[in-house]
């Protein structure tokens, strides 16, 4: 029996065309989050001169269907005084609500009805491809995107996380003569058992799973099996410079290959950890770099969950160009000393507890529970993975610390990216 | 000393909020930045006992902080932890309200921090802040409102430890004070707190009285150039009504059908991205919003006693910045002479009835907006709009369109790069034509409209519009 981290009861079932529908009553009067996870991000943008589809893709699920025109949508979800978004990572697209409770049938009827009925003309895509590029220019005055961009081209050569979820600019540029393929994109992949929907809050689980029978039961199965090239070994290191025009702080970015999500896996926790050890506000060479020096006012690392092998990254803003290779030894020196020497067992119950509390201060609305339970159901396929993936850091002993940095932190695994004005 | 309580055992976390009724307007002349230098020394200074280094290890496996929000007149220190360590947490957060070591070293480095992003983050890097920004010296010229809480270069430079002990001995004291307290904490716990804070400052400097925000005469441009891919919008007007004002709430009624923040709702948002593809976002505000982290809704606890009326264009491609921006005031005029129809304003109350639950999801934001209530001297805003909106009426939001709102006297502020800076200022000021061409396809009645609006009419002159290099803005 795993000890249970999440806090709250989970009662799901799957319909018949394979939709997983999860309900999580909460104590949130008259509140609920109503929350669908396509399994499809930018890592499913496999065809050259497509990229950023998943994510365009997110924005023209808001262009309407033959019963709710947007503006009626809009209207619909107005009137309810709801607050609805999506958004897209690397491995999936998200569209959600949050409105009063007894909307929730309004809302399911509203939501199906466009994931199985979107339609859109061409003048609509072409706008709304405007409005990517416009999203892409907004980003791009903030140097972290655009190391981001920098540092995925540079560490992947074949796997699809080698572009941003925003895709290649060239790619953006070229959307709005891609109508064709949206619809493609669409019949691919927006299908039940390609999804999970997700509502937590005030509301009772048998009535959730009737309402969603009715409403995303005729939803037709068949998504689309198309594999994402795997990325190769990386044998050398790699490096690349992005030089900035407006004055900024340098930043640098160590980066290095690392295993995808796996709720049982030890060395993925493990790189959590390391991650909190190494790196955390209370480590040593954050009070070194931080706090002593004051050579650095930003440090931060980790490797974020994803479907496919993922990276390790350390990022560190550096308050002088003359300072970078100084920051970047002591990094070097901090992971290579996390494969030498074994983390103390008092240090490794503080990170424990650090990452628990900090799970658990995520979950205090509905829309954070259902974000999180969406989180892990689309990595994984299943709800489960929250307490186990907590067990296996339970697990996580001082020598599989000194394994994972010995696999994961090597000079031929690591690409380095700096971004410094000039 | 005021207090809000709000109890509750349906959350197994305890959040705190201590509310100084301080912020930048408080900055000594020629220190412009001490407040927030003070609130982040506040929280990152150590405390007589602990250094900030052990303050950090103590915090770290409750996996809480405290943090401290300093903005133009109030300055929030604030915190949420699980009931669990409730006892341990609150002991830190005493002895950094009350025993606040102010270490030099980290006085030090927060001071860098503080410099650097006002130099290296908002002037260089965040140009959709630095629109604000701008807009926000434009409205409140010679006034305490006209800089960034960071302050200004020089001011920052000036300041010393000596300055940020003064400044929390004389603002951050009981009698500017609220505290709040929400989610699982027992009986007697207030009372303790109440009874530890009253080792603070009783009293200190007088709040100080604000002047009156500059007024524009038809429109006036300022225009911040640096490297720029697509260029940042801000305009609009001070106003002279706050929560504590009846006709706030109506004219926060026109406000959301006009330009509710990132939705699309929104009369701006419908017509200028989701129309003609001109942006990914634009939104209008009859108050300071800052939005909390990557949701929908603002910050609680940015109080102030002037506001001011804006709206907030994303970045356009420079080609389109001169027709984004007449076609926003295009919408404004149209706003102020039309008003809302019956039924415009019938469908905006009911969203607004049920939207303002979701402002209060967390403890931590009721409290927020209970606080920010005792702030204005009314009920927060969600029992407000509870208690108003059922007897407003449409007249009553349409006069206060006419009474506040202003598309004549406006404010300009555009974040542009130095090349298309001349030739835009030039066209702005001669109110040269400015049509719109797309690459993609358009609906006739949208292509009719956008010849309008190329020609409508700006109140502008040459004499009123300025061009100003980023690294220029907020050196003293």
């Amino acid at each position: 029996m795993i000890r249970p981290t999440f806090p709250y009861p989970i009662v799901e079932t799957k319909l018949d065309n394979g939709l997983p529908v999860v309900a999580i009553p909460l104590d949130t009067p008259g509140l609920i989050a109503h929350y669908v996870a396509v399994r499809t991000g930018s890592r499913n943008e496999i065809e050259p001169g497509l990229t950023g589809f998943a994510h365009f893709f997110e924005h023209m699920m808001f262009r309407g269907t033959p019963r709710f025109s947007p503006e009626r949508y809009n209207d619909v979800l107005k009137r309810l005084g709801a607050d609805g978004n999506a958004f897209t990572t690397d491995d999936w697209t998200c569209y959600h609500v949050t409105a009063a409770s007894e909307a929730l049938e309004t809302i399911m009827d509203l939501e199906a009805d466009r994931f199985m009925h979107l339609r859109y003309d061409v003048e609509a895509f072409q706008k709304e491809a405007g409005a990517v590029l416009g999203e892409y220019n907004k980003n791009y005055s903030i140097p972290f995107n655009a190391l981001f961009e920098k540092l995925a081209d540079t560490a992947y050569t074949t796997h699809t996380y080698k572009h941003t979820t925003m895709g290649f600019l060239r790619d953006i540029e070229t959307m709005p003569q891609q109508y064709d393929y949206s619809l493609k994109f669409f019949d691919r992949w927006y299908r039940p058992d390609n999804a999970v929907l997700v509502v937590a809050g005030d509301c009772d689980p048998e009535r959730v799973f009737e309402l969603a029978r009715r409403h995303y039961g005729p939803w037709r199965a068949g998504a689309a099996s198309l594999r994402t090239p795997a990325e190769p070994p990386q044998d050398a290191e790699r490096t690349a410079h992005l030089p900035w025009a407006a004055p900024t702080l340098p930043l640098l970015a160590m980066a290095f290959h690392a295993p995808a999500f796996d709720p049982g896996a030890v060395e993925v926790r493990a790189l959590d950890v390391l991650a909190q050890a190494c790196f955390a506000p209370t480590s040593p060479l954050y009070r070194e770099l931080v706090l002593e020096r004051q050579w650095v006012d930003w440090l931060a690392a980790g490797a974020e969950d994803h479907r496919d092998p993922t990276l390790f990254l350390v990022l560190a803003r550096v308050k002088e160009a003359a300072h970078i290779s100084g920051v970047r030894a002591a990094i070097e020196r901090t992971l290579a000393s996390a494969a030498d020497a074994a983390l103390p067992e008092e240090r490794l119950a503080a990170v424990r507890s650090r990452l628990r509390y900090g799970f658990l201060s995520g979950l205090m609305t509905p829309d954070q529970v259902a974000n999180t339970v969406c989180h892990f159901f689309q990595l994984s396929g299943t709800t489960g993975a929250i307490d186990r993936s907590f067990a296996t850091l339970d697990d996580v002993a001082a020598a599989d610390l000194v394994r994972a940095a010995g696999t994961t932190f090597r000079a031929e695994n690591r690409t380095v990216v700096t971004l410094i004005h000039s | 000393m005021k207090t809000v309580l709000l109890p509750s055992r349906a959350t197994p976390f305890v959040s705190f909020r201590f509310l100084f009724e301080t912020g930048s307007i408080d900055d000594p002349r020629g220190r412009e930045g001490t407040a927030a230098l003070a609130g982040a020394a506040l929280a990152e200074g150590g405390t007589r006992k602990l250094s900030y280094e052990q303050l950090l290890e103590a915090l770290y496996p409750m996996a809480a902080g405290i943090g401290v929000q300093v903005d133009r007149e109030v300055t929030v220190v604030q915190g949420t932890v699980h009931a669990d360590h409730l006892d341990r947490y609150y002991d830190l957060v005493r002895q950094v309200l009350i025993e606040p070591r102010f270490d030099l070293k980290e006085v030090s480095r927060l001071k860098d921090d503080q410099e650097n992003a006002l130099v290296a983050g908002l002037r260089a890097t965040d140009d959709e802040g630095l629109g604000k920004e701008a807009l926000m010296a434009m409205m409140y010229a010679g006034h305490p409102y006209g800089r960034p809480v960071e302050g200004t270069v020089a001011g920052l430079q000036a300041i010393g430890r000596d300055e940020v002990v003064a400044f929390r001995d004389a603002h951050l004291t009981q009698d500017r004070l609220t505290v709040g307290l929400a989610g699982r904490f027992p009986d007697a716990f207030a009372d303790r707190v109440l009874a530890d804070l009253a080792g603070l400052p009783t009293n200190g400097a007088v709040r100080p009285a604000l002047p009156a925000p500059k007024k524009a005469s038809g429109m006036e441009a300022l225009v911040v150039t640096k490297p720029a891919r697509a260029w940042a919008i801000s305009l609009g007007h001070p106003i002279a009504v706050t929560r504590a004002d009846d006709d706030f709430y109506p004219l926060f009624v026109a406000n959301s059908y006009f330009g509710e923040h990132r939705t699309f709702n929104g009369v701006l948002m419908n017509a200028m991205r989701s129309l003609r593809g001109l942006n990914y976002g634009d939104y209008s505000y009859v108050e300071a919003f800052v939005q909390d982290g990557g949701s929908t809704f603002p910050l609680p606890n940015v109080g102030r006693r002037q506001q001011a009326f804006t709206i907030w264009i994303r970045p356009v491609a420079p080609a389109h910045a001169h027709f984004a921006t007449r076609q926003a005031v295009r919408e404004l005029r149209r706003l102020i002479e039309s008003g809302l129809t019956r039924a415009a304003f019938e469908e905006t109350r009911e969203f607004l009835g049920h939207y303002d639950k979701l402002w209060v999801q967390t403890p931590s934001r009721r409290l927020g907006y209970a606080m920010d209530g005792a702030f204005y001297g009314t009920g927060s805003l969600p029992e407000e709009l509870g208690r108003r909106l059922p007897s407003m009426t449409v007249d009553d939001v349409n006069a206060a369109i006419r009474r506040h709102l202003s598309a004549e006297n406006l404010h300009l502020a555009v974040v542009a790069d130095p090349d298309g800076a001349g030739p835009f200022v030039e066209a702005l000021g001669a109110n040269a034509p400015s049509p719109i061409v797309y690459e993609t396809e358009t609906r006739p009645e949208v292509v009719i409209e956008d010849r309008s609006i190329a020609v409508e009419k700006l109140d502008t002159d040459p004499r009123r519009c300025r061009v100003v290099p980023a690294d220029t803005m907020f050196e003293v």
